[in-house]
């Protein structure tokens, strides 16, 4: 795992610093809110509709047990006892005072951790494979690059005020969990033709009110290049990027407006004006940072698995929420957010403190956040995992639900967020009771929520996407289907008329009813008998009794 | 010049400190509930609350203060907007929040409703108006 240096750690402490004074400033008035705004945002610090909220950045989804238990003790100590997970591998707290704000930072950065990024017009956390490091998939791990371009991003003061925020994902695998092509820019690190490492590089892709999936702009980008072919696209965007409409200022929007081809042409130019000054990736710089993500000491031979008593909740669990690891003898285990009924993303501070020691003795030292708003334990014997299970079920987080129906992303929606329009957690909450009974004969069918057109709850990606919008005053749900955000991304379509909050649970169960009347067989998954039903059988069935 | 017949309009904020949901009473306080809340009847009125909005925001007590329509129900008043009535009452879920903690200080209901309807008698209120855009995500 990254550490910092005497630089991250000094840039860190000043920052808070900084931030601690203009907060003193604006609470004596000092500073008025339009001054005051920007610079809080800058620290990821919102106002949302009930509170202050705070957004931490987790790089990469990446933490340890000791940074865990330190976003426990926040949440008791300056929060309500919860924090709240996120689509960008962050966290978030709902409550904070504003004047405390400052000494939270101080104690995250004592974790090397901070808020630096998580919201304004720059580029925002890097997000990564939860996966990576432990998968048998992957090329190679992909976060020593996202730690490099977390660096050379952090404060680049040609990047601080782009024209609207931006997104970069990357995976090694070819199958993409990181959602790579719904991003500003996607990286898929693989091996090139000549051996070594490199990158097919996505770009002008992105949710909210226009979605667009990313486009291929270059094949094999060697992993040398990386920063300088960034660089370049990050230039031609702040240069040409809207600045005067808010909803027309991502990079999707420009690069569909001129085409890829007049975009690349001048990503090119520039690129080869910078490509060997630099930016170059030294290789012994490369190898300095891959070193902090080496793999752990795995036992060279795991002891055999515990006894046991035979249980069929157990081998539910471990059927779904493990995943093979590239180490043998160990596995991948996923610890769903998503108890039945339950609030997506959502953890308590004892479960946090729960979690840390978890990882500390079970899966060496390191937690994972997936940007489906799980948590992971990467590195988790298979002789640990009954016992594993027990403490999980503990804690009231043994759920045997990844990827299943009641596996639900949703934003915080109108519970908590000034932008939504409608409730999401409440319709995740109601679906999930619902579907509960069934999600096994379903299986992997992946839901997501919005609370409003910007989509942090990746509703256009969802086989089954829900969008929540104000229609005179009041609640009201669009639904989508057919939406996926792997290596076979595809953009959900709106089935039609939207519901009100009971009407889009009852349309979702529709739904799932048509897909298991009409699909081939178990083994055909959702999306599979969508793509050869077309979707007139389920919209016969939503709308047959409107 | 009212929306809708029936509709006033009442003034809201976010406190400073803590962000909390605010309303202007008739002591001119800041105030987590709708119990005495200033009620617009008229344009002129509503414009009377804006200018009083925009001052107690320059003198730092508060944060984006605007305008909310509601409707008067038996003396009670009820937001119109979905989204008004969930900043009113809190988030909806609280109960399900694993390990929620609620803060001591907090108002053990702060969706009271039971606002007298003593604002001054006029012409119905004309169309609340956000003084400032919600940040983008």
């Amino acid at each position: 795992m990254y550490r910092y240096d005497e630089f991250d750690a000094a840039f860190v402490r000043q920052r808070v610093a900084q931030f601690r004074d203009q907060v003193a400033r604006r609470l004596s008035g000092e500073l008025t809110e339009d001054e005051f705004k920007p610079l809080r945002l800058k620290n990821g610090v919102y106002l949302q509709l009930h509170a202050y909220m705070l957004r931490i950045a987790i790089p990469y989804g990446t933490m340890s047990a000791r940074q865990l238990r330190k976003l426990a003790h926040i949440a008791r100590t300056y929060d309500r006892g919860f924090g709240h997970f996120t689509t960008r591998q962050n966290l978030q707290f709902n409550w904070p005072k504003l004047a405390d704000i400052p000494d939270i930072l101080a104690e995250l950065a004592e974790v090397e951790m901070h808020a630096i990024q998580t919201s304004g017009n720059n580029v925002r956390n890097v997000t990564a494979d939860h996966f990576a490091g432990a998968t048998a998939e992957e090329v190679a791990d992909p976060r020593p690059y996202a730690e490099i371009i977390r660096q050379w991003s952090s404060l680049h003061p040609e990047f601080s005020f782009l024209p609207r925020k931006f997104k970069i994902g990357i995976t090694a695998s070819e199958h993409d969990r990181s959602a790579i092509k719904t991003h500003d820019i996607g990286l898929h690190l693989k091996r090139l033709g000549g051996g070594g490492l490199g990158f097919a590089v996505w770009v002008g892709g992105g949710q909210g009110r226009t979605p667009y999936l990313a486009q291929l702009i270059r094949d094999a980008l060697p992993e040398a290049d990386l920063l300088s072919y960034l660089e370049a696209i990050l230039r031609v965007y702040n240069l040409h990027g809207r600045r005067d409409n808010i909803h027309k200022a991502r990079i999707k929007i420009l690069i569909n407006g001129i085409g890829l081809e007049a975009f690349r042409s001048e990503v090119e130019a520039e690129w080869i004006r910078i490509k060997d000054g630099v930016l170059k990736l030294p290789e012994q710089e490369l190898a300095r940072i891959e070193a902090y993500f080496a793999p752990p000491q795995f036992a060279a031979r795991p002891p055999p698995a515990e006894l046991r008593p035979a249980d069929r909740s157990f081998d539910r669990w471990v059927t779904r929420n493990t995943h093979a690891h590239k180490q043998p003898g160990y596995a991948i285990l996923t610890i769903t957010l998503k108890p039945i009924g339950g609030i997506p993303g959502d953890a308590s501070a004892a479960q946090m403190d729960a979690i840390a020691d978890i990882a500390e003795r079970f899966s060496c030292d390191e937690v994972r956040v997936s940007h489906e708003q799980n948590l992971v334990l990467p590195h988790v014997r298979l002789g640990d995992l009954w016992s594993l299970y027990q403490e999980l079920k503990a804690i009231g987080l043994a759920e045997a639900n990844a990827g299943l129906a009641t596996d639900i992303i949703a934003c915080p929606g109108l519970d908590y967020c000034a932008l939504a329009n409608a409730r999401s957690i409440p319709i995740a909450q109601r679906l999930s009771a619902r579907l509960a009974p069934r999600q096994d004969l379903v299986g992997d069918l992946k839901i997501k929520i919005s609370g409003c057109i910007n989509a942090c709850g990746h509703h256009h990606v969802g086989a089954i996407g829900i969008l929540g919008v104000e229609k005179r005053g009041e609640e009201h749900y669009q639904l989508l289907l057919g939406g996926s955000g792997t290596e076979a991304a595809a953009l959900a379509s709106i089935t039609g008329p939207g519901f009100g909050p009971d009407g889009i649970i009852n349309a979702v169960e529709k739904v799932v009813d048509t897909y298991l009347r009409l699909r081939a067989g178990p083994q055909e998954a959702f999306l599979a008998a969508y793509a050869r039903l077309g979707a007139e059988p389920f919209k016969e069935a939503i709308y047959a009794s409107a | 010049m009212s929306k809708s017949s029936g509709h006033v309009q009442v003034l809201t904020a976010n406190r400073l400190g803590d962000g909390a949901v605010v309303f202007l009473n008739f002591d001119g306080d800041w105030v987590a509930t709708l119990a005495g809340a200033v009620i617009a009847r008229s344009p002129d009125e509503a414009r009377g609350l804006v200018a009083r909005g925009l001052f107690d925001a320059g003198r730092n007590l508060v944060v984006d203060p605007y305008l909310v329509e509601m409707r008067e129900v038996a003396g009670a008043l009820l937001p119109i907007r979905q989204r008004e009535r969930v900043r009113l009452d809190g988030p909806s879920i609280l109960d399900d929040v694993p390990g929620y903690t609620a803060p001591v200080e907090r108002p053990p209901n702060a969706a009271a409703r039971g606002a007298e309807a003593n604002a001054a008698e006029g012409a119905g209120p004309h169309r609340g108006e956000r003084l400032t855009g919600a940040e983008a995500a």
